[in-house]
């Protein structure tokens, strides 16, 4: 005999570990987490940098810097200093949003002082040896045709070009195109370095077992990031939402002739996280309505007709606007029902989810927390997203409050908000197979991309 | 100095062995479960079944009815999925500590009577979901089957490691009902079992727990077999070589290795990172930074446990370079690391990147959990998270050497070369994302 079912505790008391704050001597803000027992410390560091600042025709340039940043110093050649890293157990890495630009690190504590030393010289003094950018570029173009290759991401370039309006700068890729990148120079890179890279505005992260001993660790901070300083900075202006294309309501298809899957992305603008309706119902929308194989979407899509490994939905918050995407893939003999289908799930929800949906949405959302930011990593990648997104640092434990206290409304409410039922949807397959079928569950117009 | 995450160890009467990690620093408890049980266990004809099977385990046992131990759980607030490999299956739960008890009964009700709950509906539904799994993951990717040639070219015909997890299209059509029953009964017993408790839970209620829940189940009383013998490394080179419409050419390189776990296993990790493991390595500096002459070059050593390991390094050509240039400098380089081993620098190196890589996924409670299970399970070691770092620390340059020059040899080598083709040429032409990390456990949810 089976032992009978056991009833569920309540959940214990929790917050988001949190930050300590200290301002540097060049202004820098630092935001400490003393996370116990997290041994690898987890250090990033924010810069506010809008990509909307870079000239035209040179998208990417923000992109290419910052994997550049680490590529040689004033005090170290390109390999030296890449030795230096490992050798000290460090992993770097760099990049950037439509807000900024993040390194984020991971090392061991005893090579904090070493680290934030590495970090500062990257970010202060790179030199950009002409051999090295034009690797990263060339790098660049290789990795460029990789994402042309892979269905998932040619879908999300195509959504992105046919959701924003071909001017605005969210309808390029953030590291660029062929022509834009074939187009940087590294005087362009050094140039930007010079005038966007630097302290003002900037924020630290620094999470991990700090125990006992913060005052050191601000020390490390304070000999190194501290110290950080560029005369001609010139902070960039507050990102603003992307505009949408007058278009965008219509189907893409890119062809794949012989593809014997479908990639199926649909989407619309939505919100990002500062927006005055409140956050808190949009991650438990994406989970209700796409985020397990229970969901609306995969309980129809994957465990009731098996055409698919799962199609997701999620609210993508950028640092200004944001999207609602559902995206997955499907064989391609299906592919017109799928599509007709997912957009039926997706249209039909706006009528409202019901009460149990409420339930196991919020408590998922809200319960899950403490697991999610468990690690040093979690804690300073989220700090370090609320220091771009300019969101106070109480932020996360106030917005898994209002998680708890939503009701229907919120959820139908920020649904109907962004979903309107005017999507763009991309199918990135064979269309010769697939277009004839989508004709029959497409009310707008179907256009054909190559590859 | 060895690490000191608590470690206490039980075996119920049924042969389940339990362990318990406790770690108060969250609300959380994550349950894991490793069941004895991979691809390697295939009978020829029905390869990719265990990971089927697995997906199966998620539409409904005895007291729970399809899909409800995902929806359960995740109401509750946990994290979960499963997992497949060559040698194991795994089931994993990260739960809210009021919510241990419902992650164990619902595991103990799937791991014990899975059966009666199965259905020909179930098992045509999860075919299909798994056949798109592996069309996502394989098929529609442009070197998204290379793994499978990987196998196939460095381990004989018939060995376990042979086929992937993922299996083929004919054999996921050739499963039936009866397979199942036959599997469950085979692998799914509390004596090829072991149960992770690492959390907010203590040792003398985690043993308490995991007694109420599976201490009724029966044991299996099938010993398994021993496992086969060591593989030497391949006695010429091996070359397959594939034309298709991928961005550029790719070349991957695989070697035997000896079984996880063994102090040659680690000393050969260590040639493989010097060779191409980090962004300092050898290959990198010379491919990558100094010659132009590829993209990218990775490598890592998979430890298995039936009489051979994988070792792979992956190069990505730059366009306009020819791969027998890059194929070449990867020769001299192996043959130079088996005559002068590494670097004082190099080992270092290592060490510290093996360091900081150990200590971070022991940082997360899941990732814990999951190491205790695999060396309890495939090793019978759970302390082995404390003390294998040290292990591996204690390796000296000249044992990184020899290991080299046995296994790493280029007369050992099987490469299979992925050469860009014109689209055009290409019937039935892929399309996906170039990661050479992306050969990963198959899994039940995504």
């Amino acid at each position: 005999m089976s032992t009978p079912r056991p009833t569920v505790g309540p959940p214990r008391p929790w917050a988001f570990p949190a930050a300590e704050e200290h301002v540097l001597d060049n202004g820098v803000r630092v935001l400490l987490h003393d996370v116990p027992g997290q041994h690898v410390l987890s250090l990033r560091v924010v810069v506010p940098v809008s990509l909307a600042v870079e000239p035209a025709g040179l998208e990417g340039l923000a992109a290419m810097t910052a994997r550049l940043l680490d590529e040689g110093t004033a005090r170290h050649g390109p390999e030296e200093f890449a030795q230096l890293m490992e050798r000290h157990g460090m992993a770097l890495g760099a990049g950037v949003s439509d807000g900024g630009l993040l390194v984020d690190v991971d090392v061991p504590r005893s090579h904090l002082r070493t680290a934030s030393s590495l970090v500062t010289q990257a970010l202060a003094e790179p030199v950009f040896p002409e051999a090295e950018v034009r690797r990263i570029l060339r790098t660049r173009l290789a990795e460029i045709e990789q994402e042309r290759a892979s269905a998932p991401h040619r879908a999300l370039r195509e959504l992105a070009r046919t959701l924003w309006d071909p001017a605005d700068r969210a309808a390029t890729p953030t590291a660029g195109t062929p022509e834009s990148i074939g187009s940087l120079t590294r005087d362009d890179v050094a140039g930007f370095h010079r005038s966007r890279v630097g302290p003002q505005g900037a924020t630290v992260v620094l999470a991990g077992d700090l125990s006992g001993d913060v005052g050191s660790a601000l020390a490390a901070l304070d000999a190194t990031l501290g110290r950080w300083s560029n005369d001609d900075h010139e902070p960039s202006p507050r990102p603003v939402p992307p505009r949408a294309a007058a278009d965008r309501v219509r189907t893409v298809v890119v062809d794949r002739p012989g593809a014997v899957q479908t990639e199926i992305s649909v989407g619309c603008p939505g919100p990002d996280r500062s927006t005055t309706h409140g956050w808190a119902p949009h991650p438990v929308v994406s989970f209700v309505l796409g985020g397990s194989p229970t969901a609306r979407v995969d309980a129809v899509l994957r465990e009731e007709k098996g055409y698919t490994y799962g199609i997701r939905t999620s609210f993508r918050p950028r640092v200004a606007g944001g999207t609602f995407v559902a995206q997955g893939s499907v064989r391609s003999e299906v592919t017109a029902e799928a599509t007709g289908l997912l957009l039926g799930i997706l249209d039909g929800a706006r009528e409202g989810f019901t009460e149990g949906e409420l339930r196991s949405g919020t408590d998922y959302v809200s319960r899950t927390a403490p697991g999610r930011y468990a690690t040093a990593d979690a804690v300073a990648d989220e700090s370090a997203s609320l220091a771009l997104e300019r969101l106070p640092v109480d932020f996360t434990t106030r917005n898994l409050r209002a998680v708890s206290e939503l009701t229907l409304e919120d959820l139908d409410g920020a649904y109907r908000r962004t979903a309107t039922g005017e999507w763009s949807v991309v199918l990135v397959g064979d269309a010769d197979r697939i277009v004839p079928d989508l004709e029959a569950v497409l009310s707008g117009p179907v256009g054909t991309v190559g590859r | 100095m060895p690490l000191d995450y608590p470690i206490h160890r039980r075996t119920l009467a049924n042969g389940l062995r339990v362990v318990v990690s406790p770690d108060h620093s969250v609300p959380n408890v994550t349950v894991n479960i490793w069941v004895g049980v991979g691809s390697r266990h295939e009978a020829a004809g029905r390869t990719g079944f265990a990971h089927l099977f697995e997906h199966l385990m998620f539409q409904g046992s005895r007291s729970v009815r399809s899909g409800e131990h995902f929806e359960a759980l995740m109401a509750q607030g946990g994290r979960l999925n499963a997992t497949t490999w060559f040698d194991r299956t795994n089931y994993f739960d990260t739960v809210p500590t009021g919510a241990l008890e419902l992650a164990l009964w619902l595991e103990a009700d799937r791991h014990g009577h899975l059966l009666d709950a199965v259905t020909q509906e179930n098992l045509d539904n999860q075919r299909d979901v798994v056949k798109e799994e592996k069309r996502q993951r394989y098929d529609n990717q442009p070197y998204g089957t290379a793994l499978i040639e990987v196998y196939a070219a460095v381990f004989p015909d018939g060995h376990p490691y042979h086929h992937p997890t993922i299996g083929s299209m004919a054999d996921l059509d050739a499963a039936s009902l009866e397979d199942v029953h036959d599997f469950f009964r085979r692998f799914y017993a509390p004596d090829n079992t072991v149960v992770t408790l690492c959390g907010d839970v203590g040792p003398a209620e985690g043993f308490d727990l995991v007694e109420r829940y599976f201490g009724a189940l029966d044991a299996r009383g099938e010993p398994a077999r021993p496992p086969l013998a060591q593989l030497e490394p391949l006695e010429a080179p091996v070359r397959v070589e594939c034309r298709r419409p991928v961005p550029n050419d790719r070349l991957h390189v695989a070697f035997r290795l000896p079984v996880d776990e063994t102090d040659e296993f680690l000393a050969v990790s260590l040639a493989v990172d010097c060779l191409a493991g980090l962004s300092t390595s050898r290959l990198t500096r010379r491919l990558v930074r100094r010659e132009h002459a590829a993209l990218g070059v990775h490598a890592s050593a998979w430890g298995f446990v039936d009489g051979v390991s994988l070792g792979l390094l992956v190069l990505d050509v730059a366009p306009g370079t020819d791969p027998a240039v890059v194929e070449a400098a990867l020769v001299e380089e192996l043959e130079r690391l088996a005559v002068e081993g590494p670097t004082e620098v190099e080992l270092e190196t290592c060490f510290a990147q093996a360091e900081r890589a150990w200590l971070s996924a022991l940082a997360s409670q899941e990732e814990r959990a999951d190491l205790i299970s695999r060396l309890t399970l495939l090793h019978d070691d759970p302390e082995g998270v404390n003390t294998q770092l040290d292990r591996l620390l204690a390796v000296t340059g000249e044992q990184v050497r020899q290991a080299a020059e046995r296994w790493l040899s280029p007369d050992s080598r099987a490469t299979v070369a992925f050469l860009a083709e014109p689209e055009e040429a290409a019937p039935g032409a892929d399309a996906g994302v170039a990661d050479p990390e992306a050969a990963d456990a198959e899994e039940a949810l995504a």
